[in-house]
């Protein structure tokens, strides 16, 4: 490589923005988000535009427009800033702090606490007894209750753990404290234009996203694993195959892929579950053909349901 | 005169555009279902939803 390449290569290096092409991706998910929120509180204070007039005609909106908003809230924080907390998108740290503070916010939480609770708990004591963002075990060893875990994780045990940790060392306080103001300002916004509007479009979205989208992405995640040792190193979580759901979900069913390998990027999974297959196969890793949300549906039921999702995927080991 | 072959051209633009669209393709539904309101009305919109979440329950 010539010394010219190598300068013309510095410079284009300087002047960019992203540290992988495709977290396009990623902005682009965030900003279509915010214009969805955008949209709704529009449409809500302009009733008569939207044709939303009458008391019945507002409710079914609201209920409409809650539930779609907080559905993609929870992939937005759960999977897409996930991927973030674990290689920043932008070259600049300062654009990437600032960006993560508007990322998390339209998900009900602060970036910084997101982040501790997934790196510094989550990954870190996968499966332990410390990793509280997990569901608690029964004394058979397994999870809680699926519907137990949903509806208490968010905001009332996270809050409380996260009070005891970051309360406990001066450095964390600190930080926390600045984190948490500069969330309320931003969280605030949509409260100072319509207390009301913000209630039901706003914080209910951020409750369903937590509750029906994140947790139970959780929960299925771990469902029915073992902390990783060197007699089961691959059944400390499930993956999900279904192309469709890994499509639109930033390839977050490679989830032992990516739990071994948290530092590769979301694009490169695929390719990674690929080069690990004879491994995961080896390990009698739980492979399932469907993703999270189908998953969910079979936990929160009966026995039954719940024996569906033990099942493995009967074609992974020859097809894919 | 040298000319790009034009399907290699449009075919990237195309699938490039195609994936970005494709990953973002629950927050463009979320869109379509809110602003979709003022055209169809609000119980399309909540009809839509309703079997947007039961088909990702069953089939995904």
């Amino acid at each position: 490589v010539s010394s010219e390449a190598r300068d013309a290569a510095a410079v284009l290096r300087r002047w960019q923005i992203l540290a992988h092409p495709q977290d396009w991706h990623c902005v682009i998910f965030h900003v279509v988000c915010l214009t969805a929120y955008g949209c709704a509180f529009w449409l809500y204070r302009h009733p008569t535009a939207a044709g939303i007039a009458g008391p019945w005609s507002r409710v079914a909106f609201v209920l409409a427009s809650a539930l779609v908003l907080g559905w993609i809230s929870g992939i937005d924080v759960g999977v897409n800033f996930h991927n973030h907390s674990h290689r920043p998108i932008f070259t600049s740290q300062f654009i990437n702090r600032w960006f993560g503070r508007v990322w998390t916010f339209s998900g009900g939480w602060p970036s910084f606490f997101w982040e501790y609770c997934h790196v510094t708990i989550h990954h870190a004591r996968l499966l332990t007894t410390e990793d509280w963002t997990l569901p608690k075990h029964t004394s058979k060893g397994s999870f809680e209750n699926f519907q137990r875990y949903i509806i208490t994780h968010w905001p009332w045990r996270i809050s409380m753990h996260l009070w005891k940790d970051l309360t406990a060392r001066h450095s964390l306080r600190r930080r926390s404290l600045r984190e948490l103001g500069i969330f309320l300002a931003l969280w605030s916004i949509p409260f100072w234009v319509d207390p009301v509007m913000a209630l039901w479009l706003w914080l209910l979205p951020h409750w369903i996203a937590n509750a029906f989208v994140m947790n139970p992405g959780m929960y299925v995640q771990h469902a029915g694993c073992v902390p990783k040792s060197p007699a089961k190193p691959v059944n400390h979580s499930v993956v999900f195959l279904s192309n469709f759901f890994n499509l639109t979900m930033f390839n977050i069913g490679f989830h032992s892929e990516h739990h071994d390998h948290p530092r590769v990027h979301w694009s490169e999974l695929p390719e990674l579950h690929m080069h690990l297959k004879q491994e995961l196969i080896d390990g009698e890793a739980h492979v399932v053909p469907f993703g999270n949300y189908h998953a969910a549906f079979l936990l929160a039921g009966d026995e039954a349901r719940q024996q569906r999702f033990t099942e493995q995927d009967v074609g992974y080991k020859g097809s894919r | 005169m040298n000319l790009r072959p034009l399907g290699g051209v449009s075919h990237g633009f195309l699938s490039k555009t195609g994936m970005v669209l494709g990953r973002a393709f629950f927050p463009l539904l979320a869109v379509a279902i809110i602003v979709g309101t003022a055209l169809w009305g609000p119980w399309v919109s909540l009809g839509v939803t309703v079997i947007a979440i039961v088909a990702a329950l069953r089939l995904l």
